[in-house]
């Protein structure tokens, strides 16, 4: 158990590539803290530097205040979950998970009881004399899990654990991490490329691209605040529609026109656009999916727009449309707000009419990026 | 030359692009040549800036360390004794002891022999006392090269550790400054089996190709500028001395100086066996490549049995040592061996063939003993390849309508091809190099009497390999000459594994593979 | 057409198809075994000869038919009246040292390659496929004088030939590299992290898991003094005591020998050659494995 501070990690490969900038974050001791991005973030690397794998080519990590960066992986006592699993193909389950006990000369007895004690935890003791071929994905992840596990290291490192399971064993292993993580109560740093993962999984999430941070925060910051483009359409699914518009002031009041239709931006959004003095101007402004809804063709708010996909997802239909000049939006819409006749008629080239409110939007600078109140 | 775009060549005929392909090829021949200087310039260039980087570092070093880095200019291994490193402090002193008494005692002596190779000569004396003739042995020019090449390596290697010793005192100073502590004799040795394991690992494989590869090439390539050669062995008679460029003179020289109308210009010989060389190289690599492929396709096609049986037939033979089966088959193919006198008694024939007499015979024997050799090696190689291969790619390749054949040439030959490239460059410069699979079967034989006036006794189906052997055989032995062919040798090689290289697209990245 | 209709005709032309497919697969498969036969007599005819022809006792010289008129162990008794037990022991002396010492540094040079990431690696790499550029011939001048000047030749020839086969064995890393680069290194972090050194990440994972590769290594750097013609024929110079089979054995092919000795040397033959192969055959299943996993990927 104990706190890990990174203060401006760099790496740069040979080849002068750098894949990750002045990397500043304070993760607290028993804090669960996920890194997410797209693939080559520079999310693993930052990872990998942490455990001792990458050499750190500037700035300091710290584990529990101590300046680890000329410490081998063995000497940092951190324990970590590799995406595929890397368990020792000519040991059993029960000397892959005893391995890095031996390696400390823990009495036989003992490194018996710490064995068996995980598995029992995890599940595998009926494993424990089988080789990982033997062993499906599930039982490779949670033998992997236990190796972890039984170290009792300050830190624990997982990168990617989940990425080589099935959808629904992922599901099902996600809500075991939690309950591990219950279990074990020390400090964890998880690397995923899945925002869904990150979002249930997390006490603070690190959104990364190009090997920038783009915003540290709890799953509720960044999904209600996000501080730019990037991350506003990196968390959620399916991903935020974004609308050039004109952000206008009459008043005192504030109004957005996307695509002809006039929507007063009110209640809280409005008093926050007010509080950040936040001037007239073009914006991009973000509204999710989930947020849209379908409305009366009479209203002044209402969006024109032509159904172009339906997709029943079950509890909600996924709307794509696309409004008169063209451009694509997405619509969440519960199936459950809609009659059996309603539904029959969203099939293509249907017209319709959508709308959203003004506190569900989010605000972007044309030419920043950012988020016009909390960027 | 016009150039298309990817998709205005996907429009091209298949005449049109091949020709393209051709033309773009050779129009790119002067852009590579010339990246080749731009490269070979950068790299002078880098060496100077790291030259330069390298003295500013030293003499900052110099000016903004304590006395205890001043003192380690001089003596080695003096800052990390008086900062506490006793283990390296010492090994540094002793380096720089022996070395200093390395070159008083000896060093020194080599290094000015250098430049004249010796003086003196072996010579008679005579001894008053036994009032008899003996022979006394002053300079040594052999010793004197081999030592004095050694005595370069040992100053580069000090240069070097000084440089390392310098470098210690500014890192210890700076770590120190910042307060933390230097690593001990202890530490040194656990990052031994540790973080330093690669340096441990390596230290034995590396001395031992330095000592016995590295510095014999060296050697021998010096070799090449002298007159070595058994009249002139630098110690029991002649010594040798340097002559510059005479023996590349002789060796590309087309037009014969002396001897008159018999004797055939080295150039003409060494074209001569080049041609063949490469003729074989060519010939025994794909002849065994595709054949074995096809061998160990048959092997494998479904529906096959005892498929261990066969291919333990073939791996038998390469069980069994070269020298043995390649010498026997050789007497197996003598006028009076096997295969002649199984022709004669079956009456197919009432002559014996000249399978080892005549020069195409020969050549052609050589190269068919060749994929006997080489067959059951390929056969496991592309076994193993042919396996990979995703079965998929043959069902959607059916399902498109492909026949055997085009399942073939379009799926399994590019896979392979792929796969294979680097190895069918190392095989074909391998066997450019093959002198077991000559030497032993024909020796070289049979006599080219033309080319044999020029040097040694040259046969039509020597390789250049063979051919070096033979001249350092004899009373003879002219070293010079073979070490120019041996360096002949390496520029070809080197030349067709550039060219190669760059044609070839499993070599461009060896992190694919992992 | 009712969908039944369909199905049974669809069914009928799969099975026409089928019936030809199979005709012609056997008639392949035919082809294909008769050319295995043809192969196996052709790769398998020498050896039977020299193996005959070791028991012939009616004469010593090259004959033109293969079955002996008079069988016997002539041959092979008279062997031992040569220097032929010397040579073997030589060559087996040479072959295991050379084999154990090779084997090492061999695997030191491969795993370095393989697994480290230091600042030298492709320089060092590099050069390595500059030098066997060089015709390795070349440096035996060299390397015969100076061990001349050591005394480890002609007579002490086993020491010499085995610092010559072991000196440069680093550089022919290639085969074993490729097959560690096989070995996922994601198990060397995991140990890592685990609390191993490196030295206990090559001790307990990589070598337990290049079992074949190992053996491998082993049994070409057997096979490589076992065979050995060139360097041999160096270092003995002439001397009868210092030679290995190769060299002894190919000097009784002479023009001035071959007479009396042809039968001997193909009993000599039979003697190195059932050692190997026994060896070979046992192994047969890691040496497969050692050319097909890292042969190609060097």
């Amino acid at each position: 158990m104990a706190s890990v501070k990174l203060t401006d990690v760099k790496k740069v490969y040979d080849n002068k590539v750098t894949a990750v900038h002045d990397f500043n974050l304070e993760i607290a001791d028993k804090e669960f803290v996920v890194f997410v991005g797209p693939s080559g973030c520079g999310k693993s690397t930052t990872l990998r530097m942490i455990a001792g794998l990458e050499d750190i080519s500037g700035g300091t990590v710290e584990i529990d205040g101590v300046v680890v960066n000329d410490l081998q992986p063995k000497d940092r006592d951190i324990a970590m979950v590799f995406q595929n699993y890397a368990l020792y193909p000519h040991m059993t389950v029960y000397d892959n998970i005893a391995f890095s006990l031996r390696l400390k000369k823990m009495p036989e007895d003992q490194v018996y009881e710490k064995v068996t004690n995980a598995a029992e935890i995890l599940g595998i003791t009926e494993y424990l004399t089988r080789k990982p071929r033997a062993l499906s994905g599930g039982q490779r992840q949670r033998v992997a899990i236990g190796r972890a596990m039984v170290r009792n290291s300050k830190v624990f490192l997982m990168d990617e654990p989940l990425s080589n399971l099935d959808a629904k064993l992922r599901n099902q292993m996600r809500a075991e991490i939690i309950l591990l993580r219950q279990k074990l109560d020390t400090t964890f740093v998880y690397v995923t490329h899945d925002q869904t993962e990150a979002m249930t999984l997390g006490d603070r999430i690190v959104i990364m691209k190009d090997g920038f941070i783009e915003q540290v925060g709890t799953p509720t910051e960044v999904f209600e605040k996000p501080r730019n483009i990037f991350v506003a359409e990196f968390i959620g699914a399916p991903k935020m529609n974004l609308i050039n518009t004109k952000l206008e002031v009459s008043g005192g009041k504030y109004y957005v026109n996307p695509f002809g239709a006039r929507i007063e931006v009110g209640g809280e959004k409005g008093e926050e656009l007010r509080q950040a003095g936040v001037a007239a101007q073009d914006v991009i402004l973000g509204v999710r999916p989930e947020h849209m809804v379908l409305a009366d063709a009479n209203s002044e708010a209402a969006i024109p727009c032509t159904l172009e996909v339906n997709e029943m997802m079950g509890s909600e239909l996924h709307l794509h449309v696309y409004t008169e000049d063209g451009t694509r939006l997405i619509v969440r819409v519960p199936t459950i707000n809609l009659t059996l006749e309603q539904r029959k008629e969203l099939v293509y080239g249907k017209k319709l009419y959508i709308t959203f409110e003004g506190k569900v939007m989010h605000f972007f600078g044309k030419e920043s990026n950012l988020n016009l109140i909390y960027g | 030359m016009k150039k298309y775009s990817d998709l205005e060549y996907l429009k091209l005929s298949k005449g049109q692009k091949l020709l393209y392909k051709v033309k773009s090829f050779f129009c790119a021949i002067p852009q590579k040549i010339l990246g080749l200087f731009v490269a070979l310039w950068n790299l002078i260039k880098n060496a100077c800036t790291l030259v330069k980087n390298e003295a500013v570092d030293i003499w900052s070093t110099f000016v903004n360390g304590d006395w205890k880095t001043k003192v380690s200019f001089l003596v080695m291994g003096f800052g990390n004794l008086a900062r506490g490193q006793i283990l390296r402090g010492l090994l540094f002193l002793l380096f720089e002891v022996v070395f200093i008494g390395y070159m008083i005692l000896a060093g020194g002596y080599w290094l000015s022999m250098l430049p004249t190779l010796g003086t003196k000569g072996p010579s008679e004396e005579y001894d008053f006392v036994l009032d008899a003739y003996y022979t006394v042995y002053n300079d040594n020019s052999f010793k004197i090269l081999l030592y004095g090449v050694l005595t370069i390596f040992f100053i580069i290697a000090f240069v070097y550790t000084w440089r390392v010793n310098v470098r210690q005192n500014k890192l210890a100073e700076q770590i120190l400054k910042s307060g933390k502590k230097l690593k001990s004799g202890k530490d040194d040795l656990r990052s031994m089996v540790d973080d330093k394991f690669h340096s441990t690992l390596l230290a034995l494989p590396l001395t031992g190709i330095t000592v016995f590869t590295i510095m014999p090439i060296v050697f021998m390539i010096l070799v090449a500028f002298t007159n070595y050669d058994g009249a002139h062995d630098g110690y029991y008679s002649n010594l040798f001395t340097w002559v510059g460029l005479d023996n590349f003179n002789t060796m590309l020289n087309w037009n014969v100086s002396s001897g008159g109308g018999s004797v055939q210009s080295y150039a003409a010989t060494f074209g001569e066996i080049l041609s063949w060389t490469l003729m074989w190289a060519f010939f025994a690599t794909f002849s065994n490549y595709f054949l074995g492929m096809f061998v160990a396709m048959a092997i494998n096609k479904k529906g096959i049995k005892l498929k261990k049986l066969w291919r333990t037939v073939l791996v038998l033979t390469i069980a069994i040592p070269q020298f043995i089966s390649l010498l026997y088959v050789s007497k197996m193919f003598a006028k009076n061996g096997i295969v002649n006198g199984f022709l004669m008694s079956m009456g197919w024939i009432t002559e014996a063939l000249p399978f080892w007499e005549d020069p195409t015979w020969a050549r052609v024997t050589v190269i068919l003993i060749n994929i006997w050799i080489g067959i059951p090696h390929l056969m496991l190689i592309t076994t193993g390849i042919l396996m990979n291969i995703p079965q998929d790619l043959y069902e959607s390749a059916r399902i498109d309508g492909a026949n055997a054949w085009q399942q073939y040439s379009k799926i399994t030959l590019p896979y392979m091809l792929f796969v294979t490239g680097p190895y069918l460059l190392t095989s074909f410069t391998g066997n450019m190099n093959n002198f077991n699979v000559i030497y032993l079967l024909t020796g070289g034989a049979p006599t080219n009497p033309a080319a044999s006036s020029a040097a040694g006794t040259v046969g039509y189906t020597d390789l250049l390999i063979t051919w070096l052997f033979k001249i350092t055989q004899g009373a003879e032995s002219q070293y010079y000459l073979a070490s120019v062919v041996g360096i002949l040798v390496f520029v070809v090689v080197a030349l067709i594994s550039l060219v190669v290289y760059n044609v070839l697209p499993s070599i461009k990245n060896e992190e694919d593979f992992q | 057409m009712s969908e039944n209709k369909l199905l049974e005709q669809n069914a009928s032309t799969i099975q026409k198809h089928h019936m030809g497919l199979k005709a012609s697969r056997a008639m392949s498969n035919t082809a294909i075994y008769a050319l295995l036969v043809a192969i196996s007599i052709i790769w398998l005819i020498p050896f039977v000869c020299i193996l005959l022809q070791s028991f012939r006792v009616e004469s010593t010289w090259q004959v033109g038919y293969v079955i002996p008129q008079k069988w016997g162990f002539d041959n092979y008794i008279n062997l031992f009246k040569t220097d032929f037990p010397r040579w073997y022991t030589n060559t087996f002396i040479a072959a295991l040292v050379t084999s154990v010492l090779q084997t090492i540094i061999v695997l030191c040079m491969s795993y370095t390659l393989s697994r480290f990431r230091f600042k030298l690696r492709k320089p060092l790499m590099r050069l390595m496929l500059i030098l066997g550029m060089f015709p390795g011939m070349l440096t035996m001048i060299i390397l015969y004088r100076v061990l001349k000047d050591l005394g480890l030749t002609q007579a002490n020839a086993v020491p010499g030939l085995i610092l010559v086969y072991i000196a440069s064995s680093g550089m022919g890393y290639y085969v074993s590299k490729g097959f560690f680069d096989t070995i996922p290194r994601s198990l060397d972090e995991a140990a890592r992290v685990d609390g191993a050194t490196r030295f206990q990440v090559l001790k307990k994972i990589i070598l337990p898991l290049s079992k074949p590769i190992v053996i491998y290594t082993i049994l070409t750097a057997f096979m490589g003094p076992w065979g050995d013609y060139v360097f041999a024929q160096y270092i003995s110079f002439g001397t009868s005591s210092g030679m290995n089979v190769a060299v002894g054995l190919y000097r009784w092919l002479n023009k001035d020998q071959i007479a009396q000795c042809y039968t001997m040397f193909c009993a000599g033959g039979v003697l190195v050659a059932i050692p190997v192969t026994v060896l070979f055959m046992c192994l047969q299943k890691y040496y497969v494995e050692g050319v097909t996993g890292g042969a190609v990927k060097g």
